[in-house]
């Protein structure tokens, strides 16, 4: 994963939002900014506030205070000009049941102001970027969940937006489907799309986005990348190699590397705990063969959001 | 307002695709009409009276009575009764208890000369109470006739005293003359039979194209609720348009569905059916009007409700409700007054007045001026509040 070029005026500007539902507090104070070709994911539990925010953004839901641009303009409920440059994904499918896939494309495409041989051409092009291509003349009512899940984000597509937002995307999809979903997003993101993605598996925010912000309760109580969140909170990594050999002596050699903070011998072999798991293992294995170990397994754990969601939050991300 | 459109048009299409949408929008408002129309014409909703007279008079003026008011309202192109001939009093009076007849109606001897004299004279009228309009009619016409004779003896009276002759023969033929002429009565008696009586196969292919009207108007409101429960809501708000095209889109593809079906449920009935729907500029404003109100009741009822489904009932009983208040199914004309004053409140009165008001050849717009103006003040006043709530469901969520 590369980092996008930093400096570049952010695509995506969020200050402050706030919204409450009679006495209940949605959001409160949530704020943050994306970069060109940034992913940003937006990770927390069931209720803690993401569509709500994500509604305030693309201009969906009044908001009881804040701040929203997307390239440089401002965005509200009554903006429609500043709205062409977000494309948005709903969590909950906002597709036509009783359309085929080209026409909800068509329609939307229309509505977005493409022109009618422009949005057949970005038809073709989204219908295959989702892999919909040989249904597209299907009634969407006979699409499986996967494939309306795929439309869905096809239409955000359309209009080649600034900032794509997609929230939750992979709900309820096969692992088939939702491995194409995320590639789909790795692909836009290395084009230079800036992509606000929202989600309440970690897996994916790991696996997709350059930073994290951890939202419950309407806040955000953290922000940063992956290792910057780990390290955030005080954990390492830790490496559990099976071994032979003086598992005693070579704790003693491999705990003095430098990355390593400490080393222990158990009786299958060592236990070390490390900065930079990654990085270090191919010294780490050099050390343990030179300290005169036959090494049979590795395995690498690294502390995860999941972790340092439970450290800020005190419970699980997903109950 | 490119929006707007975007969005009526995919309203249509989805609901073209829906065939049951056409089906209630088209096919069951003329089947129905056709089979009530069908069903109806035999027994009689166009109205025929049948008289009698017994004349034992044979003055002038009897003869001016029987070849002028009755002479027209038996017209068998224009008229709406038959004058059947009978031997005696007795018989007509027998006729008229078994029901045969509507109403007979005695000139008693030396009425010529009563009128000439200047009073009372006076036609009798023997009613068959089962028969409330036909004797009415016979009643209005001989009063009306009265009345006018009067007028008139007493102008023909100042001619002749200021020419300083005395009443002579000359007199009674000029009066007899003179009231055989006047046209009041037949009028009268026309617009008594004809205003609140249409045609069965007319009055079917109206009632029934507004009471269905409910169901297609309520299709643009509902669809909204739709689209809400459906999730393409948010992104329709998120799209580059103002939220006011998605409400205006929403209207404009109820309107054009109601519009089309009403238009092709007046042609289809006019051709297939024989219906006589009147003056076309008059009857479209008037469709135009029950579209209108249509729209607005529904519009209102369902941006009250939470869900579509309620929304559908709630529309299902106002139609039903309505057009029964308002005479779509069975005429009012029968119901007592109450009923006639609450039916103002329907819009399918004012469309059925409306439509029947335009019956007898020759009456334009400016007849039902008043229906007209009455369906755009339901339709416009539900439908601003309808439009404000529809405005917030889509901003609110
Ligand atoms: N329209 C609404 N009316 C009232 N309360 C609402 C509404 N929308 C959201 N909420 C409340 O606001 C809070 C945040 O909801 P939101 O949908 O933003 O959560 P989320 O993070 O998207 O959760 P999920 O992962 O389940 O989608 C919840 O407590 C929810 O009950
Ligand atoms: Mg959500």
């Amino acid at each position: 994963m590369t980092m996008p070029a930093s400096g570049a005026s952010p695509v995506l500007e969020a200050r402050d939002l706030q919204k409450r539902f009679g006495d209940r507090v949605a959001v409160d104070g949530v704020g943050f900014t994306i970069a060109p070709g940034e992913t940003y994911g937006l990770l927390g539990p069931n209720g803690a506030g993401k569509t709500t925010t994500i509604s305030m953004i693309c201009g969906i839901l009044a908001r009881d205070g804040g701040t929203v641009s997307v390239a440089g303009q401002p965005v509200d409920v009554g903006t429609p000009a500043a709205k062409a440059t977000i494309g948005y994904v709903p969590q909950d499918l906002a597709i036509y049941p009783d359309l085929t896939a080209r026409e909800n494309l068509s329609f939307f495409a229309r509505l977005y102001g493409l022109k009618r041989t422009d949005a057949k051409a970005r038809i073709d092009d989204v219908l295959e970027v989702v892999g919909l291509a040989d249904r597209a003349g299907d009634r969407t009512d006979q699409y499986s969940g996967g494939m309306k899940r795929r439309l869905n984000i096809a239409i955000g597509l359309l209009h080649r937006p600034q900032l794509l937002v997609l929230d939750e995307p992979t709900v309820g999809v096969d692992p088939q489907s939702r491995n194409a979903i995320l590639e789909s997003v790795e692909a836009l993101g290395r084009e230079g799309m800036a992509i606000l993605y929202t989600t309440h598996y970690m897996e994916e925010a790991e696996r997709l986005c350059h930073r994290v912000g951890i939202i419950d309760t309407g806040k955000i109580r953290a922000e940063g990348t992956r290792r910057e969140l780990v390290a955030m909170v005080g954990q390492r990594d830790k490496v559990k190699l099976s071994a032979t050999g003086d598992l005693g002596a070579a704790a003693q050699t491999l705990a003095r590397e430098p990355g390593v903070a400490d080393a222990t011998a158990n009786e299958n072999g060592l236990e070390l705990i490390v900065d930079d798991a990654r990085g270090l293992l191919p010294r780490l294995l050099q050390a343990a063969a030179d300290a005169g170990l036959t090494v049979s397994t590795v395995e690498v754990v690294e502390p995860d959001l999941e972790a340092v969601f439970l450290h800020l939050t005190g419970r699980a991300l997903r109950d | 307002m490119h929006a707007a459109l975007l969005i009526a048009a995919k309203d249509l299409r989805q609901r073209v695709r829906d065939r049951s949408a056409i089906v209630v929008a088209v096919i069951a408002p003329f089947a129905l009409a056709a089979i009530f129309g069908m069903l109806i014409r035999d027994g009689g909703t166009e109205f025929t009276a049948h008289y009698a007279i017994i004349d034992d008079d044979g003055g002038p003026i009897a003869a001016a009575f029987i070849d002028g008011p009755m002479a027209a309202l038996a017209d068998p192109e224009t008229g709406v009764a038959e004058i059947v001939d009978v031997a005696s009093e007795a018989e007509a009076r027998e006729q008229v208890d078994a029901g045969e007849l509507d109403a007979v109606i005695l000139i008693p001897a030396g009425f010529s000369d009563a009128v000439l004299a200047g009073g009372g004279a006076k036609l009798a009228i023997i009613g068959n109470t089962d028969s409330t309009l036909g004797t009415e009619v016979a009643r209005a016409v001989s009063s009306a006739f009265m009345d006018e004779l009067a007028a008139i003896r007493l102008s023909v009276a100042a001619v002749l005293e200021a020419q300083g002759r005395t009443p002579d023969p000359a007199y009674a033929a000029e009066l007899a003359e003179r009231a055989q002429q006047s046209a009041t009565p037949v009028t009268l008696a026309g617009t008594l039979a004809d205003s609140r009586q249409m045609g069965a196969t007319t009055f079917y292919a109206a009632s029934m194209a507004i009471f269905f009207l409910f169901f297609t108007a309520q299709f643009g409101a509902l669809s909204l609720l739709g689209e809400r429960r459906g999730g393409t809501l948010p992104r329709l708000v998120a799209a580059p348009i103002p939220p006011w095209a998605i409400v205006a889109g929403k209207a404009l593809g109820s309107f054009v569905l109601a519009a089309v079906a009403m238009a092709v449920l007046v042609a289809s009935s006019t051709v297939l059916l024989g219906a006589t729907w009147g003056d076309p500029l008059a009857v479209a404003t008037l469709v135009l009007g029950a579209v209108v109100a249509a729209m607005g009741i529904t519009a209102l009822i369902t941006t009250l409700s939470r869900t579509e489904e309620q929304a559908g009932n709630l529309n299902s009983i106002a139609a039903v409700s309505l057009a029964i208040l308002g005479g779509a199914f069975f005429p009012l004309g029968r119901g007592p007054d109450i009923l006639q004053q609450v039916s103002l409140l329907t819009p399918h009165a004012w469309f059925l007045r409306g439509i029947s008001d335009l019956g007898p050849a020759g009456t334009g717009i400016g007849t039902v001026l008043l229906p007209i103006a009455a369906l755009f003040v339901i339709g416009l006043g539900t439908g601003a509040i309808g439009l404000a709530r529809a405005g917030r469901l889509v901003v609110a969520r």
